[in-house]
């Protein structure tokens, strides 16, 4: 305790060493925030957590059969049954998995086509497992998707991890907004072509159904009507031949529900051999329908055939058109594949169309589309996890500074001096730098990225408080040995700061040992090592940096009290 | 030093510690605590993140035989248009499709989920009177979180691979969802996959043909037959009822098949004559699911995954703010109460989702955390202060603990990943205060003058001579904790349970800290004999 009475006092009475102080930690303060741009220290809002199981999303393109899609299905569940840690795996075609928090933000409830289906696969748990699941997803991503995805063209198969916090619809989202269908087509596709080819990026899919084949039986108005039919008798014989149709039910006390009687044409009258409009008219041709006067009529005599393209889908959010282009994260933070997909995109982008960046908002990296000849506006807008963050870290900022305020309001309360609050404020800001450099220093401790994520801001507001207590208790003690004892402002200052040095040493110890568990979660491994290294940090901060600001304020001038 | 009087209490650190230091209550203040703190650790409902109130919902609209492009001008635009009028929503998503058009609704995160649900129903009832013509009556589907996420999914399936069997493991689950929907607490309970039994009548159009018939004949003839219809009373002399009524023609797939569709040269048609009628599953639904998993042999688990079985998958889903550890336990009691029964039929089940068992290993694992943080934060102040000062501190932690657990139990909070996230990060900072006011007890003890006083009062002035400054810095960090509860969005809600429970934490090792260090101070530390050290430093200070 002596030693750094003596050090502090050392260096009090020195103005060189006073100057050294404060450059040091201006300087260490400097380089740990050059860490963003540099990239040292990277930012996401949650990282991914190993889990015991995950689930993967097929599409296959509108219009597929749900064979074609169990086809693709049964493919990636090959891969999946060679994997040691996989316990079960269960396959829902035509349906979404049991719908779980991924699922719910992704639209999984929703899916009732034959051109979906979705497998959960459950696995060994985690405590005794070496490989996290993520790494597992990103390992079987690269092996199926190429295989799997080239047995239909045109299908997405999508690995879904459980999210750590809350869900979100995709790490990356792009919508493109704009008026006319087939241009904002036309942009998301391009949107989609970057995307696919920026690194770090992957599961790109454009959430819009392709335009397929399909067939249309138009009706001849004059030939029904002469036959003695309805249009509306076509329509019912249609979908009873080929879909079937439940005609009668027959209750039972036996069994649980009612057993309902399904009419349909049998597997070889249904089948068409290959998709051309005259299979589809000869098929046509053995169906009849029995006319007002009892005589039979063969379907195909009274409809024309058509080939046609599919409509597809349009969407809207907001009550703007739209085409969503979706991608994952490849256990990369999503901020930085954004950037540099948005800057090819603009590139791009110059070339047809004249570009109008968006504002600074939570809407940041949007931009507008102005098409050079026809003037028509588009907007690209990114949405997704990255908006989320955006928002969350706008917010936490917000009650960051706000959390400032307040203390700097309390304190000038309490010493009704603003240099001294000043003081405790500044001290306590500048745990950032540990913060920072905690973050960098972890980074290295573990074999993946180690993000700066909203739970390390969360920590660094928390951090904020716990230094500020640091000072105070400093100047609050130096002010009661120089009001009440009557000693010179050095000498306080270097008194009080060894004997608080235990407590402040005591106090941090705790903590630290306190988070050194958080630090182990993947949520809040940032919550604990922001907490760890803010609180070194700020140790330091508080018994060298604040004494010497402490030295320099006239406002810490107290006379002995008589 | 003569002169010093009795010491003035200027805080309210110095006038708990007065209050309780020889109050008989303290003690059992302390106790109840401790006891108020362990019934809210064992039942407080238990999840693994906390909730969030999402709430949103979807109008479905339905038009048969309209394109995409009339949908978005004849449906979707206007429901549009009208939701706009509802507050509290955040995006509206439309969806145009061939014969349908789906409107959803996603409201701002923390909005009231059934007033947000009354409004959405609400908005297109009041504009029913709007809806286009050949539009089908639309459907209006909130979201609800706690019933459409299930905590618990059974897959069952037939042991011996028999595709016609299909049916049968329908019948057994449809009688284990009507058991495990009684299990109090449980909401929603949902099959997937399920193929349910049915008569099929393919139709060979051959057949038909060569008959001159048409499909609609064999529909008629179908129906005509298959009807149900109510009983019918009569009324006997003595005025005694008689009651009487027509069966259903069709009692088994026989029935279906003998159905006479037309006659023909004077000779009927039988259905069975044009069609394959059978009876089997519902071939029309796609939704089929299907299982792998590694099967139990005699020398344990197979390495790889077994054959691909089809199975039901029955999901279960707990009414809000009930414990999901208990629910998922008593649907998994329930399952083994049948499992004799599913062993005879031949039908095995595993369960492939517990949310109720992750949840209690979460925080349980958290639980443990927690205490393993608690012993070394006392370890290390064994060394720094002394073994009684360290368990004095260390008492304070549980007491403080507790506080916090049962007001988070009482405002209808659960106990899940964040809200022990948040005792973990309160940890750190609750022990200060009782570390602030045993340090400073501790050097009070050691210094010279400590001969001069009654302990009692050197307790008191010790606590009361920190009690400012620890205040203040209590009151900043949890300053710094109250604007976190104006976070908006998802994360925010989703990390409601820090800023809600940090600052009672705070408050707890406050009250805490004042009330019980001096108390147990008095009971567990004595005055020092010789303080040497203490007095020297004193005397230097002096000079």
């Amino acid at each position: 305790m002596k030693k750094l009475e003596h050090f502090i006092y050392n260096i009090l009475s020195h103005t060189t060493k006073k100057r050294k102080v404060i450059m040091l930690t201006a300087l260490a303060f400097s380089l740990s925030l050059l860490m963003f741009p540099t990239k040292l220290v990277l930012a996401k809002m949650l990282p991914g957590k190993s889990d015991n199981t995950f689930s993967v999303y097929i599409d296959t393109p509108a219009g597929s059969s749900i064979g074609q899609t169990k086809a693709v299905s049964a493919c990636i569940i090959d891969y999946l049954k060679n994997e040691k840690e996989v316990m079960n795996v269960e396959l829902f075609l035509g349906q979404g998995i049991p719908l779980d928090y991924a699922g719910l933000v992704k639209g999984a409830g929703m899916k009732n086509s034959e051109n979906v289906a979705e497998i959960s696969v459950n696995l060994t748990d985690k405590h005794q497992r070496d490989e996290p699941s993520f790494i597992m997803v990103q390992r079987l991503r690269k092996q199926t998707k190429e295989v799997c995805e080239s047995l239909t063209k045109g299908t997405s198969i999508k690995f879904i991890e459980q999210p750590s916090g809350p869900p979100t619809m995709a790490s990356i989202v792009v919508e493109v907004h704009g008026e006319s269908v087939e241009k904002i087509r036309h942009i998301a596709g391009e949107v989609f072509g970057v995307l696919s080819k920026t690194q770090g990026l992957v599961d790109i899919d454009m959430m819009t159904d392709e335009p397929y084949d399909k067939y249309e039986l138009v009706p001849d108005k004059e030939k029904i009507s002469r036959s003695g039919l309805s249009v509306e008798q076509v329509n019912n014989i249609l979908y009873l031949a080929f879909e079937g149709m439940i005609i009668a039910h027959k209750n039972a006390n036996n069994a649980p529900d009612q057993i309902p009687i399904f009419l349909v044409l049998d597997e070889a009258s249904r089948q068409i051999s290959r998709p051309s409009i005259e299979t589809l008219r000869s098929k046509l041709s053995s169906l009849n329908l029995m006319n007002t006067s009892g005589m039979m009529v063969s379907l195909s005599e009274v409809v024309g055939i058509k080939k046609v393209v599919s409509n597809p889908m349009i969407m809207h959010k907001d009550l703007s058109r739209m085409v969503n282009v979706v991608a994952e994260t490849d256990m990369v933070s999503q901020v930085y594949p954004l950037l540099d997909a948005r800057s090819k995109m603009l590139e791009m982008f110059e070339k047809d169309y004249s570009v109008t960046k968006a504002g600074f908002s939570t809407y940041m990296f949007d931009f507008t589309l102005e098409d050079k000849k026809t003037h028509e506006q588009f907007l690209v807008r990114w949405d997704g996890e990255m908006k989320v963050t955006l928002d969350t870290f706008r917010d936490l900022g917000a009650a960051f500074i706000s959390a400032l305020i307040l203390i700097f309001l309390l304190l000038v309360i309490y010493y009704k001096s603003f240099v001294i609050s000043g003081i405790v404020l500044l001290g306590s800001f500048l745990s950032l730098i540990g913060v920072i450099v905690g973050h960098w220093v972890a980074n290295w401790f573990t074999s993946e990225t180690f993000f700066l994520t909203a739970t390390s801001l969360i920590g660094f507001i928390a951090l904020i408080g716990i230094s500020s207590r640091n000072s105070l208790l400093l100047i609050d003690f130096a002010k009661s040995l120089m009001q009440n004892e009557g000693m010179p402002k050095r000498k306080a200052i270097a008194v009080a700061t060894a004997t608080r040095a235990k407590p402040i040493a005591l106090t941090a110890v705790a903590i630290i040992l306190g988070s050194g568990l958080l630090a182990g979660d993947p949520v809040f491994g940032g919550l604990g090592v922001a907490l760890i290294s803010g609180t070194v940090a700020a140790v330091f901060v508080s018994l060298l940096f604040v004494p010497v600001l402490m030295d320099n304020a006239k406002a810490m001038d107290f006379e002995r009290k008589k | 030093m003569e002169l010093q009087k009795e010491y003035q209490i200027v805080n309210v650190a110095g006038k708990f510690a007065k209050t309780f230091l020889r109050n008989p209550l303290t003690p059992i203040l302390g106790a109840m605590l401790l006891v108020l703190g362990f019934l809210a650790l064992s039942t407080m409902p238990r999840e693994e993140d906390p909730q969030i109130a999402i709430s949103g919902g979807a109008v479905i609209v339905a038009m048969p035989g309209a394109t995409p492009e009339e949908v978005e001008n004849i449906i979707l635009d206007p429901l549009e248009r009208k939701l706009r009028e509802v507050h509290g929503i955040e995006h509206i998503h439309g969806m145009a499709m061939n014969d349908v058009g789906i409107v959803n609704v996603m409201y701002h995160v923390g909005e009231n989920r059934e007033d947000s649900n009354l409004k959405l129903y609400d908005k297109v009832m009041q504009h029913m009177d709007d809806m286009p013509k050949g539009v089908m009556q639309p459907l209006i589907k909130p979201f609800d979180i706690d019933i459409d996420i299930p905590i618990v999914t059974v897959a069952f399936y037939a042991k011996e691979k028999q595709g016609s069997d299909d049916a049968k493991l329908f019948e057994a689950v449809r009688r284990v969802q009507q058991k495990i929907n009684a299990v109090e607490n449980v909401a929603k309970t949902t099959l997937k996959g399920a193929r349910k039994s049915q008569y099929n009548i393919q139709v060979d159009s051959t057949k038909l043909s060569a008959y001159n018939l048409s499909l609609a004949q064999v529909m008629q003839a179908v129906q005509s037959i298959a009807t149900n219809a109510p009983n019918v009373k009569a009324k006997t002399d003595d005025k005694k009822i008689v009651v009487f009524g027509v069966k259903n023609a069709i009692e088994s797939v026989e029935d279906v098949g003998n159905v006479i569709v037309a006659q023909y040269m004077n000779s009927p048609i039988y259905l069975r004559d044009v069609a394959m009628v059978s009876k089997g599953l519902d071939e029309q639904n796609f939704q089929t699911a299907s299982i792998l998993m590694k099967e139990k042999t005699a020398q344990g688990d197979e390495a790889n995954l077994g054959e691909s079985k089809s199975q039901i998958t029955l999901t279960v889903a707990k009414l809000s703010g009930t414990n999901a550890v208990n629910v998922s336990e008593d649907v998994v009691d329930v399952l083994q109460h049948y499992s004799k029964e599913f062993d005879a039929m031949g039908i095995g089940y595993i369960v492939t989702r517990n949310y109720g068992e992750r949840a209690d290993e979460a925080v349980n694992e958290l639980v443990n955390h927690l205490v393993i943080t608690i012993i070394i934060i006392a370890l290390m102040l064994v060394f720094a202060l002394g073994w009684r000062e360290s368990m004095i501190v260390t008492f304070t932690v549980p007491a403080i603990l507790a506080v916090t657990l049962f007001t988070a139990w009482m405002t209808d909070q659960t106990m899940n990943r964040i809200t022990l996230f948040a005792l973990l990060l309160s940890l750190g900072l609750l022990v200060d205060a009782a570390i602030i006011v045993i340090e400073n007890i501790h050097r009070h003890l050691h210094s010279h003058d400590s001969k001069d006083k009654e302990m009692e009062e050197l307790l008191v002035e010790a606590t009361d001579e920190i009690g400012a400054p620890t205040n203040i810095a209590t009151l900043a960090i949890i300053l710094t904790m109250v604007p976190m509860a104006f976070v908006g969005g998802m994360m925010g809600s989703f990390m409601k349970p820090i800023p809600y429970n940090v600052p009672v934490a705070l408050v707890a090792s406050l009250f805490v800290a004042y009330i019980f260090t001096p108390y147990l101070s008095l009971k567990l530390l004595k005055k020092e004999v010789h303080a040497k050290h203490a007095s020297h430093e004193k005397q230097e200070v002096e000079a």
